[in-house]
C-alpha cells in the first residue's frame, strides 16, 4: 500500500482529558456503589465527577475544537448505515475524528451517564443517609422509580463500554488502526487532509 | 434485649416450618403490617438522618428519644411479620419484600444483628453531640441499605 500518511492533530487535551477522567470517575462511580461501602459518599463524589464531565464535554461539544463538535461528527442514517457497511472490510477508516458509527456511541453513552447522574440524584433508598440530593424535592415514588433504574442503567454502561473497547480491538485487529494512541497523545496517521483542521 | 432478638430467630424458624397464629390474618393484611413496623423504624430515621445531615438541628433530648424509640422496636417480635407467602412475587405491587428472604432467613438474621448492633451503639451517643451522633447514625443507615440491597426490591 502506497498510502501517504502524516502525523495529525485530532484530539484537543480538554476531549482526552475528559476522556480519560471519566474512565477514572466511572469505574470508581460503578465499583464503589457495586462494592464499595454501606455509606456511599465517595460514591456520591464520583458521581457527581461524573456528572462534571459529562456537562463540560457537552459544552465543548458545542464550543470545543472541530473533533469535539457534535455537529462535526454527528450524520444522518444515510451517513451512518454507508459507514457501517465499511465496518468488516479489513480497509484502514482514516477517520479524522468520531466516525458516523462512533458519533452515535459517543452520543448515546452521553445521555445514558446523563440518565444515570439523574437517576442517582432522585434516588432515595430509605435508608436516611444515602438519599440523592434531588430526592427530596419530588415525591417518595419517583424518587424508588429513579432508584430501580439506577443499577439496570449501570449495567447498559457496562455493557456500553464492552462495545466501545470491542470496537476499538476490532478497529487494531481488522484495520491496523492504533485508536488509543491518539485518545492519549492528540495525534494519530492520517492522509494529508486537504482543509486543515480549523 | 439480646434474648429477644434471638427468640425472634427461633420464633422465625418456627413460622417457616409451622403455621402460627399470624396465619389468620391475610397475607396483605401481613405485609401492611410489615411495612408499617418499618414505617416507624424510618419516622425515627429519618429525625436522626436529618440532623447526622445537618436538615434538622441537632437536639440531644429529640436524638436520645428517637434513639430510644428504634430500640423499642427492636423488641418487636418481626418472625410474624416474615410469614411466609408475604413476598413480592406473592403480593406484586404490595410489598418489596423479595423471596430471598425466605430463602435465606439466616441471612436475613445476620443483617438484622448488624441493625441491633448500631442501635445499641447509637444509643450509647445519641445525646452526647452532633459529633458523637453523626458516625453511629452512618452506621446504623449502613445495616439498613445492606438488608436493602440484598433483600428488598428498589420499587414495588
Amino acid at each position: 500500500m502506497s498510502e501517504k500518511l502524516e502525523k495529525t492533530y485530532v484530539w484537543d487535551p480538554v476531549v482526552r482529558i475528559l476522556h480519560w477522567a471519566l474512565v477514572i470517575a466511572f469505574f470508581t462511580a460503578f465499583g464503589l456503589g457495586k462494592f464499595g461501602p454501606d455509606q456511599m459518599t465517595l460514591h456520591f463524589y464520583a458521581g457527581y465527577a461524573v456528572a462534571g464531565i459529562v456537562a463540560l464535554r457537552v459544552i465543548w461539544g458545542f464550543v470545543g475544537f472541530s473533533t469535539a463538535r457534535f455537529a462535526n461528527f454527528v450524520k444522518g442514517p444515510g451517513t451512518v448505515v454507508t459507514y457501517a457497511r465499511t465496518l468488516p472490510s479489513p480497509k484502514p477508516s482514516r477517520s479524522f475524528g468520531h466516525n458516523p458509527v462512533g458519533a452515535i456511541f459517543v452520543v448515546g453513552v452521553l445521555i445514558v451517564l446523563a440518565m444515570q447522574v439523574l437517576t442517582g440524584m432522585l434516588s432515595d433508598p430509605e435508608d436516611y443517609i444515602n438519599m440523592g440530593p434531588l430526592a427530596q424535592y419530588v415525591s417518595i415514588e419517583t424518587a424508588r422509580q429513579a432508584l430501580s433504574y439506577h443499577e439496570p442503567l449501570s449495567f447498559l454502561l457496562l455493557l456500553m463500554i464492552a462495545g466501545h473497547i470491542g470496537a476499538i480491538f476490532w478497529y487494531k485487529k481488522r484495520k491496523g488502526e492504533n485508536l488509543i494512541k491518539p485518545m492519549v497523545t492528540g495525534y494519530a496517521e492520517l492522509p494529508p487532509r486537504e482543509t486543515p483542521a480549523e | 434485649m439480646r434474648k429477644l432478638i434471638l427468640s425472634t430467630v427461633i420464633a422465625a424458624t418456627a413460622a417457616t416450618t409451622a403455621a402460627t397464629g399470624a396465619f389468620a390474618q391475610s397475607p396483605s393484611d401481613i405485609a401492611k403490617a410489615r411495612r408499617a413496623f418499618y414505617t416507624l423504624v424510618g419516622f425515627e430515621m429519618a429525625t436522626l438522618g436529618g440532623m447526622a445531615q445537618g436538615k434538622i438541628d441537632y437536639d440531644a433530648d429529640i436524638a436520645s428519644q428517637s434513639a430510644k424509640d428504634i430500640m423499642t422496636l427492636t423488641g418487636y417480635t418481626t418472625a410474624d411479620l416474615f410469614a411466609p407467602g408475604t413476598s413480592n412475587e406473592d403480593l406484586p405491587g404490595e410489598t418489596r419484600a423479595k423471596a430471598d428472604i425466605w430463602a435465606d432467613m439466616p441471612g436475613v438474621q445476620e443483617k438484622g444483628m448488624a441493625f441491633y448492633q448500631a442501635v445499641v451503639e447509637l444509643n450509647e451517643v445519641a445525646g452526647d453531640g452532633l459529633d458523637a451522633l453523626r458516625p453511629a447514625v452512618g452506621k446504623l443507615g449502613g445495616t439498613c441499605k445492606a438488608c436493602h440491597d440484598d433483600y428488598r426490591a428498589a420499587d414495588f
